[in-house]
């Protein structure tokens, strides 16, 4: 079977450290995967080697069955990728940077799908016109889902999308998840927030010190029981 | 890919209000520059016109004279300044404007601008050439430092590069972008001159002057495209907009400042000029070695009438079919041209190594390698100077001897008392100066035009290799 992202056996050194001790996970498409882990364990290093900004000291990333390092540009056609905090073009207007990056995607979109989009997003319509400059993280964060969506990424990487956000922002931003998810994306989330995971994620992973160190369905056990799980292997 | 990101980085730089306050305050500079150069070549051109159509006349109407009373009087040559000069005034503020041609010795131009005028000048003049040399690159840097790291700090270059975009093409982009930002800031401003030169009154239209302005506009446009290229690099391999704001700053100094001083130091340190006393005294003494055309009984003048009575079988100088003084004076004005012109020579070699040691650091620093080809093409460097110099000695050495051919074959042995009319002087054609074509220009800034082109290899290949190798996670 053709996973959406798979990683075997995936390593990376540091110099003197071991960011990440030989990962094996399959994620299938439609499938909503949270990371969760404390900084440094491991999550971005994670999604970098994922997104072939760096590359594996050995093991291999998968996207969509083809391998990451080998195919650094044509992996970039399957996936999208949301950072913890979206900064775009200042001088630009939301619609403008999202014309930007749809270009850059190869899609070629008029003012009124864009503007869909964003509105999609949550963006409020008049918002999309005006200098990103001048809004708040929560609707950055909203032209990023909407670049995203816009690409019709069949992979959706996330890292700590909801730092910040405020309870609304983020509950729209699950709802969000879940629709791209039932259209069959697959997302990948490193996230701290293990409501959320537990929420909107069908599995959960828990990373230590760059090792995979649970992997559970999030119909297994409750919030709590979640939380309580993290904390004793946080505190192991 | 790359056209939409060159558009972004041009409508985000256009609606960045520190850029265009900026290039405001650099356009007006250019264009201020642009109006006081042109102004200042007008006023200067004039007065070299009307001096030089003075002295032509003065001469010809000059009173009855002997011939060789009018060798010593003598006449000028007048550089006449080059068109696009007004561009780049280069050496021509320090180059003397005029050359007083007289029988007997060469002299060297004198009457420059910077003998004139204040001590202002040795600051410097603000030229287009000027603000295009040294403050553009400026500009460039305080537009492009940030280029690349601020992608980095803020993220976006993860987004972009998540888009399936390849470093190189996002640095290709940004490239076009500014380069359109700098063409934007530049374009009106040389477009403006150029219509100022073409249009104004008593404008000769010569495909040279066209061939010159565009070859001068092309150099500064791989100028800019190499600073261009230079600070997306610089930006590129730096993880902190202040960091490359400081090395890009280091390059712009050690560039624009540094590197020029210290290599015409250099220049003067390894090859020293003898001082003008000196030189006069050599020359001195050299010249009195051969035939002084003014004593015919000097021992060597004695020897050369012996050879001359007996070529023509004559017993006396009166017998002879030429007047013996004006031969003689010929032969003295030949011999003393040969040293003039053997001590000159020396004196012009060791300007031109001087100068070749500023050429060579072109190959270190790409606004030595401009700043010898805009004055070449603006026709106001030292290889313009010298062609200058050289036709008004070939001008004087032919006027010397014309008279001294009149004296000969007009006036007898002996002669002093006839005065010839000015009708005599009327059949001496004037001077006239005709500045070499572009190739010659061309080709007297060979290693300059290398340098150039070089760097401009240079920082599209291994700069872009650079680009490649940036980290981003």
């Amino acid at each position: 079977m053709k996973f959406a992202l798979e990683a075997r056996q995936l390593k990376k050194q540091y110099q003197d450290k071991l960011a990440l001790k030989g990962l094996d996970l399959q994620i299938e498409p439609g499938e909503i995967f949270c990371l969760l882990g404390q900084n440094g364990a491991g999550k971005s290093t994670t999604i970098n080697l994922f997104l072939g900004f760096i590359r594996p000291t050995s093991g291999a990333a998968y996207i969509n069955g083809l391998e990451v390092a080998a195919n650094p540009i044509k992996v970039k056609e399957y996936l999208a990728y949301i950072p913890e905090n979206v900064m775009l073009y200042p001088n630009l207007t939301g619609l403008e940077n999202l014309a930007l990056f749809s270009n850059l995607a190869s899609f070629d979109y008029s003012q009124e799908e864009l503007m869909t989009y964003l509105v999609q997003a949550g963006l409020p319509g008049e918002a999309a016109k005006r200098k990103v400059g001048a809004y708040s993280k929560g609707m950055r964060q909203k032209v990023g889902i909407a670049i995203a969506v816009a690409k019709h990424a069949k992979v959706l990487l996330l890292d700590e999308p909801t730092s910040g956000l405020d309870p609304k922002a983020s509950n729209e931003f699950s709802e969000l998840l879940l629709q791209l998810s039932a259209n069959g994306t697959a997302i990948f989330m490193a996230t701290h927030d293990i409501f959320r995971a537990k929420e909107v994620g069908t599995r959960v992973g828990i990373m230590r010190e760059g090792e995979l160190v649970d992997l559970l369905g999030t119909t297994e056990l409750n919030a709590n029981e979640l939380e309580k799980l993290y904390l004793n292997y946080m505190h192991a | 890919m790359v056209k939409s990101i060159a558009q972004k980085e041009f409508i985000s730089t256009l609606r960045d209000r520190r850029f265009v306050v900026l290039s405001v305050l650099v356009l007006l500079l250019l264009l201020a520059a642009t109006v006081v150069g042109l102004y200042s070549y007008h006023t200067q051109q004039q007065e070299r016109d009307v001096a030089q159509q003075t002295v032509n006349h003065q001469f010809q109407n000059s009173a009855d004279r002997h011939p060789h009373r009018m060798a010593h009087y003598g006449s000028y040559a007048f550089r006449p300044k080059s068109s696009i000069s007004f561009l780049d005034f280069g050496l021509d503020s320090y180059t003397g404007a005029s050359v007083f041609m007289e029988a007997h010795r060469q002299n060297s131009a004198n009457f420059s601008q910077a003998q004139q005028s204040s001590s202002l000048i040795r600051f410097g003049e603000m030229t287009v050439a000027f603000v295009l040399q040294m403050l553009l690159p400026l500009l460039i840097i305080f537009l492009c430092f940030s280029t690349f790291t601020q992608e980095k700090e803020t993220g976006t270059l993860k987004i972009l590069l998540s888009q399936g975009v390849s470093l190189r093409e996002i640095a290709w982009a940004k490239i076009a972008g500014y380069g359109k930002t700098v063409a934007l800031v530049v374009g009106p401003a040389l477009l403006i001159a150029s219509l100022l030169l073409f249009g104004r009154s008593g404008f000769e239209w010569h495909t040279d002057v066209l061939v010159r302005l565009l070859l001068f506009i092309g150099f500064y446009l791989v100028y800019f495209f190499i600073f261009v290229v230079l600070s997306v690099v610089v930006s590129g391999v730096h993880q902190r907009s202040s960091t490359a704001l400081v090395t890009l700053l280091g390059i712009w100094i050690l560039c624009c400042v540094i590197i020029p001083k210290a290599s015409a130091n250099l220049g003067n340190t390894l090859y020293t000029t003898p001082t003008r006393a000196q030189m006069d005294a050599d020359v001195h003494e050299e010249v009195a070695k051969g035939i002084d055309g003014h004593n015919s009984q000097d021992a060597r003048a004695e020897a050369f009438k012996k050879e001359l009575l007996q070529k023509y079988g004559a017993d006396s100088l009166s017998q002879l079919p030429v007047n013996f003084d004006g031969i003689i004076m010929a032969v003295g004005e030949e011999q003393s041209t040969k040293v003039y012109r053997e001590y000159f020579a020396e004196l012009t070699d060791i300007f031109q190594k001087q100068n070749r040691v500023s050429e060579w650091a072109g190959f270190l620093n790409p606004y030595l390698a401009v700043r010898n080809l805009s004055m070449g093409m603006a026709g106001s460097d030292f290889p313009h100077y010298l062609h200058f110099q050289n036709e008004a000695e070939q001008y004087r050495y032919h006027l010397a001897q014309s008279l001294n051919h009149i004296q000969t074959t007009r006036l007898k042995y002996k002669d002093k008392t006839t005065r010839l009319s000015a009708d005599t002087w009327k059949e001496l054609a004037p001077f006239t100066y005709e500045a070499p074509p572009v190739q010659w220009a061309l080709g007297s800034h060979l290693i300059s035009l290398v340098a150039l082109f070089l760097w401009l290899a240079l920082v599209c290949t291994l700069g872009l290799r650079l680009i490649d190798k940036i980290q981003i996670a």
